[in-house]
């Protein structure tokens, strides 16, 4: 039952608005219960009658809030559906045919499409039966002439996801009129892209039956058509269907394990459906880009994988030159300037060749031997590119391998007997590779091989000096190019290697090879990870088969051969739908459709709205009945206004106080001296360290001049360290390791001066012997110095009390400290005061005390080991403080000793205690 | 029901910061004779002392045999052997027996601990001390406060006849049960109890009457209840006929010549206890 734009799916509830009047009549006589209480002194109320004022009736306003709840159940349980598009306009006859456009560009509304799909039927009557029809190809393609009930049409469309490949219309039509199905309405839920085939197809179902369409073309950019390596990065292009105004969109390159290395943004002009987004990225993290994405959407054809193919080639190395001096040879600078993004294999040529490499460089060898030379010319003809760099012995003794005769010597320019000045680079042709390369203007170059001139020789320069002298000639043998670099490929002939173009055109010179074509006999590439719909990389399904490398080429993902990375015999190549398809969007709808809008689309249940609705109304009806019956009384309004204002007040304060915590805390520890330690996530021995250092606080306070403040967990990899001069660290029974980034920042606190007081707290166990158990687990990478036992008369047992030992809870335990005596003056760190120390006698729990003041824990040796392990953190925290005074007082003796070697009254001995 | 251990502690420790309670001089005319010595000069059987004639003593009083053996004439004063009787009730009403808050003690058990109180002191100043209406006659001595507190606790009568002998009343109640009944009860007492005192507790909701919104009021004990529409409404008038019903009881005892002496539950009990002292004391002053 419709009214207006509501239709009620269950109408018969609506009777028992008929109701209302008697639920009106019952309330009406029905006033609300009264509180009881007891009162002896009633009798005297006796004689009084004026007060029986009770109210017999129920006041209006709660009838009238009774009622409205009431009516609201009844409306509710009436199931009303808002739609306004939904219902049947004109009378229909025959079954709903639902087209649903569930190809790769669909995934970017699709739940909006999947709601359409779901709200065909709202408003049709209960046994209209529904057809569905995808228009994205499957291997096995569900017949449309399957006939679906309401539920059943739900539940299909839920299970549905975006395919990651193109729709296929006219496939989709040709299997419709094959099930002879003759629906009386269709909706069609298109993605509102490529009117090629959908203006067709529209046309063709408006003929077969009334046609209603809902278009959801995707808002933001469709696809990522391409990538193009740029000077300094990648340029990535995006599409977008509907040009309409300026939207700037984010690209992030993502590597393999999801994480975002940078992010740029792409610009869409108004009226533009083109977009780059520029990336500059030094090439290390070029290589390690694994996919781009579209910043925010989930769609298959916003992703880019990028393949082996344009990232890491495999180039091999063959030199002429065997020099003693490796930073001086001319394989330095090409090993230098290719390794971050390419594979590089040595060895000599024959076996390289047999390796199949993209490019092999050649650097100033003159002959090559008529076998390598015949393997070498094959080679290059099926596909590779050769490079060669001149040097005295190309110059001196040549062979035919060049892309251009060249002249028997070589040209110095800018020496002693010349009269010409160096030559710096010219512009590159525009035909030349390099074009669109940055020419540097500090690079002069002092000596080349000059080719000979000829018809071809312009043809084949890709690069040449401001004099118009070549400087890179190529020529393009078969499939394959050989490169010629004119100068050698060390600095002992010009500047070019010192410069970053160099790199630049190494790698265009090597890309000019076989790295952008796959040869075509190259063999299957098998699919390893796959693009769904929602753009998600996941394992190949089964339907995902093997394909032919020439087919890479201009392959239109389907369901066997979806987009994602197939590895084939030369490494991983991506299948990316942005490539192929472009879509424009659709504006030109069959004539005679309902288009409907966004909102038409939509239904909204209102059922649950309305019934939420009474419930509400129950309740304040509820709340007044209370207040009617007095016994409201106790929450007055202050107390209610309150807990108002104060559960503002913590919701409010709470974020602002995690936020301002982590600045206190740095703030506070610059403020004052205070002793810290590294949570090790045991509550127990994190509350153990806290009651430690309390009672090593407050002894310190009692007996020194070191007045600590209240100690602080610190969390090595966010908090502030430099601020702590000491750090505390025990290991809990299963230590689990700190974080690289945990390790690396303890490390840089080290060197920078703090010191770390490890406690293993093995101690205590029976058989222990090994003071480090479990620290290479829970610090594997600390910096840590070569470590040896507490020496007698180190500074550590008079820095404040004369210790003989270092007890804790457990005696006898020893104490390693940073070995200062062997190690060399330049690695002494903090002026040779040691700046670890690792133990395992359990100090802090021998420290700890309780909040009377009181010690936690009992102790080995009684009550005169626990003052020996307190005597022992005070010297510790005096000598972490005093560096190496106290080591120099120690030494006062000697020194007095010494400058008494003079002076006959200098051979009195004295004692010093520091 | 609180037990005689808790009534007779409480009653002790409230008696205790009390004056030791002295019957004023006049109030002696009135009492019979009894049997107990009251260790101080009055009119007894046993001799108590010999004292120098005062030109204020009658002639008849000369004991002739003392002043015979020497030239001054002595009056011959016998140990007072006099007590008055004191019968106290509580109302065993269930209205009375009642508190408006939890954390009080019910009106019954504050009166009977006041009244316990005064009874003791009044047993230590050799008074006779009992149940109005119960088996038992008054009695002096040590154990007349405990028999007395076995008696309060035991529910005494609800309606109440005169003593055989003459004492004086007191009466604890609410005395909400109108005061007709009560002029009719306290007029049946009158023949042999002449003077009395009316221990008015009360409860201080009764005073407030704290009641909001729509409220059914029970009477407690009975089925009796009354829903006031607004009970707010119902304050003013409900306050106004209690002062009427004060202003009535003033008026019941000023015909009779009895004492009201008014306290309520959440006031500190020796108020109440020191008040009824003072009255006990001196309500035969007032009368004569």
């Amino acid at each position: 039952m419709t009214i207006g734009p509501l239709l009620f799916l269950a109408p018969l509830a609506l009777t028992a608005l008929l109701a209302l009047p008697i639920v009106w009549w019952v309330l009406r006589a029905t006033p609300p219960s009264p509180k009881h209480a007891e009162l002896p002194s009633l009798r005297l109320l006796d004689g009084v009658e004026a007060l029986d004022e009770t109210p017999t009736r129920t006041p209006w306003w709660i009838l009238l809030l009774r009622l409205a709840a009431a009516a609201l159940v009844i409306l509710g349980l009436a199931l009303p559906v808002y739609a306004p598009g939904a219902g049947p306009t004109e009378p229909e006859h025959g079954p709903v045919l639902v087209v649903l456009d569930d190809g790769w560009a669909s995934a970017a509304r699709w739940s909006e499409l999947r709601n359409a799909a779901s709200a065909t039927l709202d408003g049709a009557p209960a046994d209209t039966a529904a057809h569905l029809l995808l228009t994205a190809p499957r291997t096995l393609n569900i017949d449309p002439s399957q006939r679906l009930s309401r539920i059943e049409l739900d539940s299909r469309i839920k299970s549905l996801d975006p395919r990651p490949w193109p729709v296929d219309r006219a496939g989709a039509l040709a299997r419709l009129k094959e099930s002879g199905l003759q629906p009386g309405r269709i909706v069609w839920l298109s993605d509102g892209l490529d009117p090629d085939s959908g203006d067709p197809f529209g046309e063709a179902l408006r003929e077969i039956a009334p046609l209603t369409i809902y278009a959801a073309p995707p808002r933001g950019p469709a696809a990522i058509t391409g990538l193009l390596g740029s000077a300094s990065g990648v340029e990535v292009s995006l599409y977008r269907a509907k040009a309409d105004s300026e939207a700037s969109h984010f690209v992030s390159a993502l590597t393999l394990d999801g994480s975002a290395l940078a992010t740029a943004t792409a610009d869409f002009s108004a009226g533009s459906t083109e977009a780059i987004a520029r990336f500059d990225l030094p090439p290390a993290a070029l290589a390690r880009i694994a996919r781009f994405q579209v910043t925010g959407t989930s769609n298959a054809g916003t992703v880019w994988l990028w393949d082996s193919a344009a990232r890491s080639r495999r180039i091999g190395l063959v030199s002429g030159d065997r020099t003693a001096q490796p930073l001086l040879s001319d394989m330095h600078y090409i090993r230098r300037a290719l390794a971050p993004f390419s594979t590089i294999h040595e060895g000599d040529l024959i076996s390289l060749i047999e390796g199949d490499p993209d490019a092999i460089i050649l650097t100033d060898i003159g002959q090559i031997d008529l076998e390598a030379q015949t393997a070498l010319i094959a080679w290059i003809e099926a596909g590779g590119a050769l490079i060669r760099f001149a040097g005295p012995r190309l110059a001196a003794r040549g062979d035919e391998l060049v892309p251009t005769p060249l002249r028997r010597a070589s040209r110095a320019i800018g020496g002693a007997l010349t009269w010409e000045d160096p030559q710096p680079l010219g512009p590159f042709p525009t035909t030349s590779p390099f074009a669109g390369l940055a020419v540097p203007d500090n690079v002069t170059i002092r000596q080349q091989v000059l080719a000979r001139p000829g018809p071809d020789l312009a043809r084949r320069t890709w690069a040449r000096l401001a004099d118009g002298s070549p400087l890179v000639t190529a020529d393009k043998r078969g499939a394959g190019m050989l490169v010629l670099f004119h100068v050698t490929a060390g600095p002992d002939w010009s500047d070019l290697p010192y410069s970053g173009v160099f790199v630049d055109m190494l790698r265009r010179a090597i890309a000019a090879g076989k790295g952008e074509a796959a040869a075509a006999t190259d063999g299957l590439y098998v699919p390893t990870r796959t693009l769904n719909g929602y753009g998600q990389l996941e394992p190949p399904g089964a339907d995902a088969a093997p394909l032919q490398a020439d087919a890479l080429a201009d392959l239109v993902p389907s369901q066997t051969h979806p987009p994602g990375l197939y590895q084939g015999p030369s490494g991983a190549r991506a299948v990316n739908i942005g490539a192929t398809q472009q879509p424009p969007a659709m504006t030109n709808w069959p004539a005679g459709a309902r288009l409907l809008g966004d909102s038409e689309a939509q239904t909204e249940r209102l059922g649950g709205w309305l019934l939420s609705g009474a419930a509400l109304l129950l309740l304040i009806d509820l709340l007044v009945a209370l207040g009617v019956a007095g016994r409201l009384r106790r929450f007055q309004p202050q107390s209610a206004a309150a807990a108002i204002v104060l559960l503002a007040l913590t919701l409010g304060t709470t974020g602002l106080a995690e936020a301002q915590s982590s600045t206190d805390k740095a703030t506070e520890a610059a403020l004052g001296l205070r002793l810290a330690y590294i949570e090790t996530g045991d509550p127990d021995i994190d509350r153990t360290m806290r009651a430690g250092l309390e009672g090593l606080s407050l002894t310190l306070f009692n007996r020194s001049s070191v007045e600590p403040d209240k100690p602080h967990a610190v969390d090595p990899e966010t908090d502030a360290l430099d601020v702590y001069p000491l750090i505390f660290l025990t290991l809990p029974d299963t230590p689990a390791p700190l974080s690289p980034l945990a390790i690396s920042r303890l490390n840089a606190y080290m060197r920078s001066g703090g010191a770390i007081f490890i406690d293993t707290r093995r101690g205590g166990m029976i058989g222990a012997t090994d003071t480090f158990e479990g620290l290479n687990t829970a610090l594997a990478g600390l910096d840590t110095p070569p470590l040896t036992p507490v020496p007698r008369d180190h500074v550590l047992s008079r820095s404040f009390y004369l210790l003989d030992d270092f007890p804790g809870r457990y005696s006898g335990r020893r104490l390693w400290i940073e070995e200062t005596g062997s190690a060399k003056q330049t690695e002494r760190r903090g002026d040779g005061v040691s700046r670890l120390f690792v133990g395992d006698a359990d100090y802090l729990a021998a420290w700890a005390i309780d909040s009377n003041r009181r010690p936690l824990f009992s102790v080995d040796g009684g009550e005169t080991q626990r003052e020996m392990a307190s005597r022992f953190g005070v010297n510790l925290v005096i000598y972490v403080l005093t560096g190496n005074y106290k080591e120099d007082q120690v030494h006062i003796p000697a020194l007095l000793d010494r400058l008494g070697e003079d002076n006959p009254a200098g051979s009195r001995r004295r004692e010093v205690i520091p | 029901m609180m037990p005689l251990a808790t009534l007779r502690a409480e009653a002790d420790n409230l008696a205790r910061q009390l004056p030791a309670a002295l019957l004023s001089a006049d109030a002696a005319d009135i009492v019979h004779p009894g049997a107990a010595g009251r260790r101080r000069a009055g009119s007894g059987e046993d001799f108590w002392q010999y004292r120098r004639y005062a030109q204020t003593d009658a002639a008849d009083q000369i004991d002739w045999r003392r002043s015979a053996r020497g030239d001054e004439y002595f009056v011959r004063e016998t140990e007072l052997e006099t007590a008055r009787s004191v019968l106290f009730w509580a109302d065993p009403l269930a209205g009375f027996d009642w508190s408006g808050h939890g954390d009080r003690k019910t009106k019954a058990a504050h009166a009977k601990i006041i009244m316990l109180a005064l009874a003791t002191l009044l047993g230590k100043a050799g008074e006779r001390i009992g149940i109005l209406g119960g088996h038992r006659g008054p009695s002096v001595g040590k154990s007349a406060a405990s028999r007395l507190g076995e008696d309060l606790l035991a529910r005494p009568t609800r309606e109440l006849s005169a003593p055989k002998t003459r004492a004086i009343a007191v009466l604890a109640s609410d005395f909400y049960e109108g005061v007709e009944t009560w002029t009719a009860r306290i007029a049946r007492l009158t023949t042999t109890c002449d003077r009395g005192v009316l221990f008015v507790v009360t409860d201080p909701v009764e005073h407030e009457f704290p009641f909001q919104g729509r409220t059914r009021l029970h009477l407690p004990g009975t089925a009796t209840s009354r829903l006031l529409g607004r009970a707010e409404a119902a304050r003013d008038i409900y306050l106004s006929k209690l002062d009427d019903h004060a202003r009535d009881l003033d008026q019941l005892t000023g015909q009779t010549g009895w004492a009201v002496v008014r306290w309520r539950t959440d006031m500190p009990p020796l108020r109440g206890a020191a008040a009824l002292l003072r009255a006990v004391e001196q309500f035969g002053a007032r009368t004569t």
